[in-house]
C-alpha cells in the first residue's frame, strides 16, 4: 500500500515535470495521436483500395487495429518505459536504481510520465468507438468481456516482448536496437488479418514473434474467423491468457537478468 | 590535406558500424525479414485485385521493397554513436563543433555523406539480391535506370537537408523530441515510405506535391517502376532540384543563425 502511494506521488510529480515545457507537453500528446493516426491512414488506404482483405469485411478488419491500438495505448501509459530502456541502461541509471529501496523495475516504470500515451489513448478510444459502431456483431456481455480481456492480454503481451528485449539490453546494451524494430513490426503487421500473408510468414508472426496473439486472433474469434487463422481455434481463443502468461514469464526473466547484471562497464 | 580531413570525418560512422558486428548482423536480419514481410504483404493484397491506383502487382511490390531498402540510406544508429545534434545540445558538447578547424556545417555534411554512402552500399547489395531473386522488377529501360539514378541522387540531396533542418531545430528548442518525431513521421508518410502515395486520396497527393518530402523517395521510386513516365520525369527532376536549392539556401541561413545561439559552459 505504501509502495502504491509512493508510485502515485512520483507519477504526479513526473506529470508536473512534463508540464514544465508546455509546448513539448502538447507536442508529445500530438505525436502519440499522430503515430496512431498513421496506422489508421494506412489501414484506410488499404481497405479502400483492397476490399475484402483476407476474406474479412472492412468493419471486421477495423476491430484489429482498434484492439491493438487500445492495448498499445494502455501499454504506453502503464508499462511502456521498458521500451527504449536501453538508453537508461547505457547511461548507467540502472546502477543508481539498484542502490535505492524500491524495486528496479518499478523505478524504471516511474522514470518519467509518458505524455504521448494521452494522444495514443485518445485516438485508440476513438477508433474503438468507430469500429464498434460499424460492427454488425451482437455485443453480448460475453463478447464485451472477451474484448476487454483481449485488450488487457494484448497490453501484457506487448509488455512481455519489450521486457524480454530490455532483459537482453541489461547484458548487451545495443540490444535496444531491436525494440524500435519490434514497435515498427507491431504497428505495421499487427493491424491486419495475417491470413493475407503466405502461411510460412503468417506462422513466423504467430509462433516466432507472437504478434498474431495481440489483436488478430482475438478479433478473429470475435468475428467468427477463428477457424480460418491457420492456428488451432483453442489457441487463438486463449490469446488473452497467453498475454498474462507471457508477462509473468518476462518478469521472471527480468529478475533473473537483473541478478546477472554486471553494470555497463562490466 | 583537406581531402584527408574530409575522408576522416566521413568515415566515422561507417567505421563505427564496421567495428560492431552484432549491430551489422542485426541490420542484415532486420532488412531480410522486412523485405520478406513487405513483399508478402503486397503480394497478398494483390491476390484478389488487379491493377489499382495505376499500379500493377509487380510495380507495387517493387516500390514497397525499394522503399525498405532506401530506408537503409539514413537509418544508422547515430544515437549509439553519441554524435547527434540533439545529444550534443542536451549535454552542452555542441560547442566543440565550433572549436575545431573544420566548420560545423562541413563536419555535419561530411558525416552525413559517409553515412549515406555506407547506407547506399547496404541498399545496393540488397537491391542486387532482390533483383536476382525476382523480388523486384528491373527498370523498364536503360534510360529509366539512368533517370532513376539521377532522381535518387537529387532525392538524397533533398533528404539530407530535410534531416539537417531537424538537427538545426535543436538549436532553438531545449526539448524537441516530439517535434523531431513529428517531422520524421511527416517525412515517412509524405515521402511514401509507409505506402506508395498513389494509393492515397487525390487531395493527399496534391498536398504532398507542395511539400519537399515526396521529392526524397516517392519521385525516384515512381520513375523506377514506371508510374511516372520518362516524358513527365524531367518536370519532377526540376521540382527535386528546386527543393534541393531552396533547402540548401535555407539551411545555410539557419547555420549562421544557429552559431549565434551556441554558448559554452553557461556563458
Amino acid at each position: 500500500m505504501n509502495g502504491m502511494r509512493i508510485a502515485w506521488r512520483v507519477t504526479r510529480l513526473n506529470f508536473r515535470a512534463q508540464l514544465e515545457y508546455r509546448t513539448e507537453f502538447l507536442l508529445m500528446i500530438a505525436i502519440g495521436a499522430i503515430w496512431q493516426v498513421s496506422v489508421i491512414v494506412f489501414a484506410t488506404v488499404l481497405l479502400t483500395r483492397f476490399t475484402g482483405m483476407g476474406g474479412w469485411d472492412s468493419s471486421e478488419v477495423l476491430l484489429i487495429p482498434a484492439t491493438r491500438m487500445l492495448a498499445h495505448g494502455l501499454f504506453v501509459l502503464l508499462l511502456g518505459r521498458v521500451h527504449g530502456a536501453g538508453r537508461q541502461i547505457q547511461e548507467g541509471r540502472i546502477d543508481i536504481y539498484l542502490t535505492r529501496p524500491m524495486p528496479v523495475h518499478r523505478q524504471l516504470q516511474l522514470a518519467f510520465f509518458p505524455t504521448n500515451a494521452i494522444g495514443d489513448l485518445t485516438v485508440a478510444v476513438g477508433l474503438m468507438v468507430g469500429a464498434l459502431s460499424r460492427s454488425r456483431l451482437d455485443w453480448t456481455p460475453g463478447r464485451i468481456s472477451y474484448l476487454i480481456a483481449a485488450v488487457i492480454g494484448g497490453m501484457l503481451l506487448e509488455a512481455a516482448l519489450f521486457t524480454a528485449i530490455t532483459c537482453a539490453a541489461l547484458r548487451f546494451p545495443a540490444a535496444d536496437y531491436w525494440s524500435r524494430w519490434l514497435e515498427e513490426l507491431l504497428g505495421t503487421f499487427g493491424s491486419y488479418p495475417l491470413n493475407v500473408l503466405p502461411k510460412a510468414v503468417g506462422g513466423l508472426l504467430t509462433y516466432g514473434l507472437p504478434l498474431a496473439f495481440v489483436a488478430y486472433f482475438p478479433a478473429a474469434v470475435l468475428t467468427g474467423h477463428g477457424h480460418d487463422t491457420g492456428a488451432p481455434y483453442w489457441l487463438a481463443a486463449l490469446s488473452p491468457l497467453l498475454g498474462v502468461a507471457a508477462y509473468l514469464g518476462s518478469r521472471v526473466l527480468w529478475r533473473w537478468s537483473l541478478r546477472h547484471y554486471a553494470g555497463v562497464n562490466g | 590535406m583537406a581531402v584527408l580531413h574530409a575522408w576522416r570525418a566521413a568515415r566515422v560512422t561507417p567505421l563505427g558500424e564496421l567495428h560492431a558486428p552484432p549491430r551489422m548482423t542485426a541490420v542484415l536480419v532486420r532488412l531480410v525479414v522486412q523485405v520478406v514481410l513487405v513483399a508478402s504483404l503486397w503480394h497478398g493484397l494483390y491476390s484478389r485485385t488487379g491493377t489499382t491506383a495505376g499500379l500493377a502487382e509487380g510495380q507495387a511490390v517493387s516500390y514497397a521493397v525499394l522503399a525498405v531498402l532506401a530506408s537503409r540510406l539514413r537509418e544508422l544508429d547515430q544515437y549509439a554513436g553519441r554524435d547527434t545534434v540533439l545529444q550534443h545540445m542536451h549535454f552542452g558538447t555542441i560547442v566543440y563543433w565550433y572549436l575545431r578547424p573544420l566548420p560545423p556545417q562541413r563536419y555535419h555534411a561530411l558525416r552525413a555523406l559517409g553515412e549515406q554512402l555506407y547506407g547506399f552500399a547496404w541498399a545496393l547489395g540488397g537491391y542486387l539480391v532482390c533483383l536476382a531473386a525476382g523480388v523486384v522488377d528491373p527498370p523498364g529501360s536503360a534510360a529509366v535506370a539512368g533517370v532513376f539514378a539521377l532522381s535518387l541522387l537529387l532525392g538524397q540531396w533533398v533528404l539530407y537537408h530535410v534531416m539537417l533542418m531537424l538537427d538545426q531545430l535543436c538549436f532553438w528548442t531545449v526539448r524537441n523530441n516530439a517535434a523531431m518525431l513529428i517531422l520524421i513521421f511527416a517525412q515517412n508518410l509524405l515521402s511514401g515510405v509507409y505506402a506508395p502515395l498513389w494509393f492515397f486520396p487525390d487531395w493527399f497527393i496534391t498536398l504532398s506535391g507542395f511539400l519537399p518530402f515526396q521529392a526524397t523517395l516517392s519521385v525516384p521510386l515512381s520513375i523506377y517502376i514506371g508510374r511516372i513516365p520518362l516524358s513527365d520525369a524531367w518536370e519532377q527532376l526540376a521540382v527535386q532540384a528546386f527543393w534541393g536549392v531552396a533547402l540548401t539556401l535555407f539551411t545555410r541561413f539557419l547555420w549562421r543563425r544557429a552559431a549565434r545561439r551556441v554558448i559554452s559552459q553557461g556563458g
